[in-house]
């Protein structure tokens, strides 16, 4: 019996521990808050109530949440697992005491919340005041405002809140409470601004202070405050630029609206007057200057820039203008500017530095030294569009906010004002922010490009494309391989690259360069040359040169050394004497006259060469010569040698084996010819002369006078000059041994009497010793002309 | 000298005893003048809830004959001037304050009955969604609102008194009716309805310059004589 009770309250102790595992007790419901909306023109008679659950909450142990509601005779309640419930009375019991509380329970237990005792409008929340509208008065300050109720009074008694702004503005400014806790439906805002458009709010709530809840804001009612005149001046500034002629300045005036334009500006009255006070306009009258400004204009915060006039200034005369502003409701006070001559502008500030700082371009300076500075006037200026503002004498620091793009350039100028004199402006060129630049560069080859070498150019990119400073631009070039970098400061716009291949093709682009970045622009390409400039030239001069050198050298050469050449080209010629040909005599009888005849007989070859150069002195005798000559020695075609054939000609003969000369020599002929008044003298001879033509059998080749007759001549010329032209006679001993010196010095003085006049080819001598060369000639001459004379007493017949 | 002495502690005896009495009078009054205080506010709540109730209920009344007029259609101004049998009396009765807020509640309760009639008969006559249904059911709603009002502030004036009861037994309705006698008796009985709320109106607004200041009255008489 014990030991079952034992067990028994075992059993329930561990079910309770069980229970207790598995949930708790449930926690006080805590913010009990309830609600009851406007419906239509009632209150709802459903009552919405919240409140905090505190305490865990386990499935194991649900706990549920009892709404109860109790006024007078009624009760009401609303179960829920929830935070929040809703209690539905047949209708809102306006003006009961309610009491309202919830209870959490669960297995475990439960709770009820602090008791909510109070008036029903306790928890009313109307609906916002209806109707709200704005009126215009008379007044150019105040605006009246009516609405009606949201719910009848004897359902609430309402106070009210109002709130406005002007349009546009983020900022509401209150109507304190204690103007509107009367329960009224109009009120009228005061001290507002002339032409201004505000906008209006009104939200209500029980009037019992600390009941009820304030509902939505109404809609807003907007309206316009009545115009005024304007209260301050126009902010009147100006542009100067360049003039079209030579000093002389541009100035456009252009002038905001008052800040207290307190209505629509129709029009500004401007005054211009020069050093004379004389006014430009022509007369001392105001020009008027119309404007059509809109609504949304004049309504809106920024400010309208009108421009008003342009003058052309010189840089010697300065002027003051005055401009009015003028609405509906009157004129403003004059706003007042002066630009001094140009020389004669006041110093700028100092020291001006701008940099941005959180979408803002902050602006810091040092005033100038001289301390009579009014004001100061900050302008920017981008493309075409410009704005200003205004700072008093003590400002130093001011920041440019509002209407600032970002990726434009601004040049932001300080003008100091001097009681109204503009002074110097100090300027400076700034972004809000920077971007990589849109585009970049565009690169091209400046001229040809060379063989190692190609200067680019490029342009710069527009300003609007910039994006920010150039900080450096970045050259890039190729020719397939490898690509090259080269980095060229901001402000170059050309570069020459040097140490390129020749007959390559290169593809080059620029990337320009910001702190935010670079962006390239478009490939170029060119192809360097094959030769540079100027190389093909020097090669030909160099060549040409070379081929003048080398012909220079080779005549030289043959000059110089004509008689190595000779004897390497033409073989020693044997001696004549040894020839057949002084043994034979076909017709004429040698040995009666055998010294004579021996003389000629060693004649083996005569030519006798036109006389076309003969000296005019010589002319005389020309006929006579020519007679005998052409038809005594020209005559001489027997064998094809003759003083008309071409000696080479007769050479060439031979040329065609010059060692076959020598082996072949039987089958040459050399013809002789012999004149029997070899000599023609001055004096004619009355009787005909008869020639006599030998032919000589001799198988041995030519003499070189006879291979080389232009040398002959030519050394012949340099030798003198009184016989250019004369006949040759190449003259070789015959006999030796017959000849007599005695008898050889005769006939030379003989000929030197008769024969002075002509010409005669110095005589090859047999032995090589004795060539001449041009040192040696004038040693050389005299012996050999001793022997050169000798064919001629040879050939001398007497007459 | 014992004697003298035993009359000096006698003496000094008397003096802390009219102090500690003086001081208990002192204290008695002025928890008084407390209580009579609270007494007043609470008058003054009660009743002022009770008077902004009649006038909520009285307004109620007002655009539900509106808009019972204006549901009932043609000859509907006809249909509130004829006079209908067993309405309650719109007047008050009464010459005490608490026989005259009797009086309110007895008439309250007696026209209970009338409006849940008009509301039945008008269930049949109108649609649901009607405006004119909405109304009466709230001005039927709060009016035995402002009953309880009316008993709760018979309660905080006259506690001691007992709690009114409807006089003359249970409310005589109208037997059945046609449409138009319908038409008629609902009319009729928000008229006169709201006559007595404007009725209740007006005596409250006596009863609070008579009663509630009255109360005030005798707490500064109290407030003189301590």
């Amino acid at each position: 019996m014990v030991s079952a009770r034992v067990l028994q309250l075992l059993v329930l102790a561990c079910l309770g521990s069980a229970l207790l595992a598995r949930g708790d007790r449930p926690g006080k419901p805590e913010n009990l808050s309830c609600i009851a909306l406007q419906r239509q023109t009632f209150i709802s008679s459903n009552i919405s109530c919240s409140w905090v659950p505190v305490g865990r909450q386990t499935t194991d142990v649900p706990t549920t949440y009892t709404l109860f509601l109790v006024y007078t005779d009624a009760s009401y309640n609303v179960s829920t697992h929830e935070n929040s419930a809703q209690i539905n009375t047949n209708v809102f019991p306006n003006f009961m005491e309610l009491e309202i509380w919830v209870e959490a329970h669960n297995k475990l237990g439960a709770i009820e919340s602090e008791h909510l005792k109070k008036d029903a409008g306790y928890f009313v929340k109307t609906n916002p005041p209806a109707d709200v509208k704005v009126i215009p008065e008379n007044f150019p300050t105040s605006l009246l405002i009516n609405w009606n109720r949201p719910i009848s009074k004897q359902n609430l008694g309402l106070t009210y809140q109002i709130r406005f702004r002007p349009n546009g503005s983020q900022s509401w400014t209150y109507v304190p409470l204690v103007d509107t806790a009367r329960d009224i439906l109009s009120f009228r805002l005061q001290n507002l601004k002339p032409h201004t458009v505000y906008v209006t709010q009104v939200r209500c709530k029980n009037a019992k202070e600390g009941y009820g809840q304030w509902s939505e804001w109404s809609t807003s009612a907007t309206n316009r405050t009545p115009e005024k005149r304007p209260t301050s001046k126009p902010d009147l500034w100006k542009i100067v630029a360049e003039g079209d002629s030579i000093n002389e300045r541009r100035v456009r005036f252009m002038c905001k609206d008052p800040v207290s334009a307190n209505g629509r500006i129709i029009r500004f009255d401007i005054k211009i007057q020069n050093q004379k006070d004389k006014v430009k306009n022509g007369s001392l009258d105001w020009e008027r200057i119309p404007v059509n400004r809109s609504e949304a204009d004049s309504s809106s915060n920024q400010r309208e820039i009108t421009f008003l006039k342009e003058i052309h200034l010189a840089d010697k005369k300065f002027v003051k203008v005055y401009v009015t502003a003028s609405n509906s409701m009157g004129k403003s006070a004059p706003a007042f500017l002066a630009i001094p001559e140009k020389t004669h502008e006041l110093a700028p500030v100092e020291e001006l530095r701008v940099f941005p700082e959180r979408g803002q371009l902050l602006l810091e300076w040092k005033p100038p030294n001289n301390t009579s500075v009014s004001e100061y006037v900050v302008e920017w200026v981008t493309g075409d569009k410009i704005d200003w503002k205004r700072e008093n004498r003590s400002t130093s620091r001011t920041a440019i906010r509002g209407n600032l793009e970002k990726f434009v350039c601004y040049t932001i100028s300080v003008y100091p004002i001097y009681s109204g004199w503009t002074g110097k402006p100090a300027s400076v060129e700034a972004f809000l922010e920077q971007g990589a630049p849109l585009e970049g560069p565009i690169v091209r080859l400046k001229g040809k490009p060379g063989r190692n070498e190609a200067e680019l150019v490029w342009t710069e990119i527009p300003q609007q494309r910039r994006r920010g400073f150039i900080t450096h631009y970045t050259l890039f070039y190729t020719s397939g391989t490898e690509v090259h970098a080269v980095r060229v400061p901001a402000n170059t716009t050309s570069y020459t690259l040097k140490s390129l291949s020749g007959n390559t093709k290169y593809d080059t682009w620029i990337n320009a360069s910001t702190i935010q970045g670079s962006k390239s622009g478009f490939n170029h390409s060119f192809t360097t040359l094959k030769y540079a400039p100027g190389e093909i030239e020097f090669i030909v001069v160099g060549v040409s040169l070379g081929f003048l050198f080398v012909v220079v050298m080779t005549m030289l050469l043959c000059l110089y050394k004509k008689d190595v050449l000779k004897r390497n080209f033409w073989p020693q010629i044997p001696n004549p004497g040894e020839s057949t040909i002084g043994n034979w005599s076909p017709d004429y009888p040698l040995k009666s006259e055998t010294p004579k005849e021996n003389c000629l007989s060693g004649i083996s070859v005569l030519n006798v060469c036109d006389g076309k150069s003969v000296f005019e002195e010589d002319k005389t005798s020309l006929p006579l010569k020519k007679d005998k000559y052409l038809s005594e020695e020209h005559s001489s075609g027997i064998g094809g040698s003759s003083c008309m054939s071409s000696p080479r000609q007769s050479v060439s003969d031979s040329d065609e084996g010059g060692d076959m000369a020598d082996t072949t020599a039987s089958t040459v002929q050399y013809s002789s010819v012999v004149a029997s008044n070899g000599y023609k003298g001055q004096t004619p001879s009355s009787q005909p002369q008869q020639a006599i033509f030998s032919r000589s059998e001799s198988t041995q080749p030519l003499l070189d006078s006879e291979e080389n007759p232009d040398m002959l001549v030519q050394e012949g010329s340099k030798q003198s000059h009184r016989f250019p032209q004369q006949p040759c006679f190449t003259h070789t001993v015959g006999n030796e041994d017959g000849s007599n010196p005695a008898d050889f010095n005769q006939l030379e003085m003989e000929r030197h009497e008769v024969l002075e006049p002509m010409h005669f080819c110095p005589l090859e001598e047999d032995s090589e010793q004795t060539t001449p060369t041009d040192d040696q000639s004038a040693d050389w001459l005299p012996a050999a002309q001793v022997s050169s004379y000798m064919p001629q007493l040879g050939g001398y017949r007497p007459q | 000298m014992n004697g003298h002495v035993k009359s000096m502690h006698f003496q000094q005896f008397m003096e802390l005893a009219t102090t500690l009495l003086s001081f208990l009078l002192v204290m008695a009054v002025d928890s008084t003048r407390t209580a009579a205080a609270s007494r007043n506010q609470q008058c003054g709540n009660s009743l002022q809830r009770t008077s902004n109730l009649t006038r909520l209920v009285h307004k109620e009344s007002v655009d539900l004959i509106k808009t019972y007029k204006a549901s009932q259609g043609e000859m509907s101004e006809l249909f509130c001037k004829v006079s209908v049998n067993n309405i309650p009396d719109p007047n008050i009765s009464g010459m005490e304050p608490s026989e005259r807020i009797v009086s309110i509640y007895t008439h309250l309760q007696a026209f209970f009955p009338h409006l849940k009639r008009v509301y039945e008969q008008q269930t049949d006559l109108q649609l649901p969604t009607s405006q004119l249904l909405t109304q009466l059911n709230h001005v039927s709603g709060h009016s035995k609102n402002l009953a309880a009002l009316v008993k709760i502030f018979y309660q905080s004036l006259f506690p001691n008194l007992p709690v009114p009861v409807p006089a003359g037994g249970p409310t005589t309705l109208p037997p059945p009716q046609n449409v138009f006698q319908q038409k008629v008796y609902g009319c009729v009985v928000l008229k006169t309805y709201k006559e007595f709320l404007s009725n209740v109106s007006q005596e409250l607004k006596t009863l609070r310059s008579q009663v509630c200041r009255r109360r005030k009255q005798i707490n500064t008489l109290l407030l003189r004589m301590t």
